[in-house]
């Protein structure tokens, strides 16, 4: 389970989080949503140390981490992976490269050893023929999709997705919902999603958190954000121009 | 609305009449001393953390030779023309200030090489090396900062130290020396050439090593070790913190010139005042 607990975060004069408070249980797809600039990514990469707090603390299956050093945030980071918005595969390394350092640096793997078990994890993401390829050879559904498999190769109990259904089309983005579903569905995995996307957001979010000026303004169901007499709410998740919700 | 600082009710009498301005000047600066105080804990930081990786870490497969490449073989070009037209300008001037005082070229070349040995050769090219290489370094690493691939590396426990900066300071230390030693003689060569075109001067008496001691030699090279280290330490930690987008990365590379290029014009001075005292 992940406990935000009070998170406040100011960069400079701005303040982006203030008291955001809320829960996250074992196996389900939660989404945090909220318009651009309102602090999603920057909450959930306070969980996994690449980011600190001001103020509040977070917790980890009872576990305080907030606090931790960069050492102290490895066996975290092994826990709970993430996926960027834009992938972040490196580029001077092939896929298969890429999904192999986190078993080299995290379990220590020796380089064919990893490198072997990278081609597994790729194949489970149909990218399996893509290995010896660099990034910059791949369209952006199929970097997404060795992101996951990089994210994966640790079998993490939690995974943070940063807007993973950006900049790809249609079939691609529902092929990522899909996965995401799967994840937690087949494997018990907890999903922590960042997203703008309607569409993946009302098909396979178990539980939704709406973030809007630093707090924490909805929390619920699909079905309780759809019933929600918030006129805030209703503009974003209707995607309405003209509302209460300031630019 | 009314700012309580230009509010005259606010500031009554003389003393109102600078207070913003005082304020203003006293808060800046202090700013100013804290950014730099901070920057420089940093730098520190980043120095202490590479060195730590550089004995204890586990270097990537390749990845020293490939930075090796990237800054010696690429620069190799770059370096050898511009030391090269820097070594033909230097004896030609030389030589014309040497024509109106006493007509003598005899001592030229050997004057000309003490100079180049212990200062000249190690700081021009390594102020050269820093403008491309320090820039490198900066832009790859800043671009890595702002599309995320180093928080994405801290995911999977690689410390950015370890895996970008420590394999080019180690690069750096041996290319930095070898191109050093390269560059100050095509400099030397296109000075004995150019000694011999325009004023006559036999490449024998040119070539004199007459005026070049131990303490030359251990001068120079103290400075390519030096110099080779700052770059990367300089530079790493300018793209290490950029802000920003692309703009963040444009800043950074400014930034890894100017710092890297001041960092090798003051560990000059001292290393040349060291000795001075020493030799």
């Amino acid at each position: 389970m992940i406990e935000f607990k009070n998170i406040a975060k100011s960069f400079g004069p701005k303040k982006v989080l203030d008291d955001v408070s809320f829960a996250v249980k074992r196996g389900e797809v939660f989404f945090i949503i909220g318009a651009s600039g309102v602090g999603k990514s920057v909450l959930i990469k306070h969980l996994v140390g690449l980011l600190y707090p001001d103020g509040g603390e977070i917790w980890l299956d009872g576990q305080e981490i907030s606090q931790l050093d960069e050492k102290g945030m490895y066996p975290v980071r092994k826990k709970c992976a993430m996926v960027f918005q834009h992938s972040t595969l490196f580029d001077s390394m092939t896929c298969a490269e890429n999904v192999a350092l986190p078993l080299r640096k995290h379990k220590g793997l020796k380089q064919h050893e990893a490198l072997a078990e990278a081609r597994r994890r790729l194949d489970i993401v149909t990218m399996g023929e893509f290995g010896d390829r660099y990034p910059s050879e791949l369209g952006d559904g199929m970097r997404k999709r060795v992101a996951i498999a990089r994210a994966l190769t640790l079998d993490p109990e939690f995974v943070l997705f940063d807007e993973p259904t950006t900049s790809l089309d249609p079939i691609s983005a529902r092929r990522v919902d899909k996965l995401i579903r799967e994840l937690s569905d087949k494997l018990g995995v907890t999903s922590i999603v960042v997203s703008h996307d309607l569409v993946s957001i009302f098909t396979i979010a178990d539980r939704i958190v709406m973030l809007y000026k630093g707090c924490v303004r909805l929390l619920g169901t699909r079905e309780d954000f759809k019933n929600a007499n918030d006129e805030v709410v209703q503009q974003f998740i209707h995607g309405r121009a003209q509302g209460p919700m300031e630019p | 609305m009314t700012n309580p600082a230009h509010d005259s009710s606010t500031t009554p009498g003389l003393e109102g009449d600078f207070p913003e301005r005082d304020e203003g000047f006293a808060a800046r600066a202090g700013a100013t001393a804290l950014d730099f105080l901070r920057a420089g804990l940093e730098l520190y930081s980043v120095f202490v953390r590479t060195l730590y990786y550089v004995f204890r870490g586990k270097r990537e497969k390749g990845a020293l030779v490939q930075q090796m490449y990237e800054m010696g073989n690429r620069s190799v070009f770059f370096v050898s023309i511009t030391m090269g037209f820097i070594g033909m300008i230097l004896v030609y001037q030389s030589g014309l200030q040497l024509r109106r005082v006493i007509p003598d070229f005899t001592m030229l070349g050997a004057t000309y090489l003490e100079l180049l040995v212990r200062d000249l050769g190690p700081s021009i090219a390594s102020l050269i090396l820093a403008t491309r290489v320090g820039a490198g370094i900066a832009a790859e690493i800043g671009s890595m900062v702002v599309t995320e691939q180093v928080d994405a590396l801290r995911m999977c426990a690689a410390d950015p130290i370890d895996f970008l900066v420590a394999p080019r300071f180690l690069a750096s230390l041996i290319m930095t020396l070898m191109l050093v030693v390269w560059a100050s003689t095509v400099a030397f060569f296109a000075g004995a050439v150019t000694a011999h075109v325009f004023y006559d001067l036999s490449f024998r008496t040119f070539f004199s090593t007459q005026l070049l001691d131990a303490g030359d030699v251990i001068t120079g090279l103290t400075k390519c070790v030096a110099y080779g280290a700052a770059i990367p330490i300089v530079s790493g930690y300018c793209g290490l913190s950029t802000f920003g987008g692309s703009e963040g990365v444009g800043w950074a590379t400014t930034r890894a010139v100017v710092n890297s290029s001041l960092a090798i014009i003051i560990l000059n001075f001292f290393i040349s005042g060291a000795a001075f005292l020493i030799f």
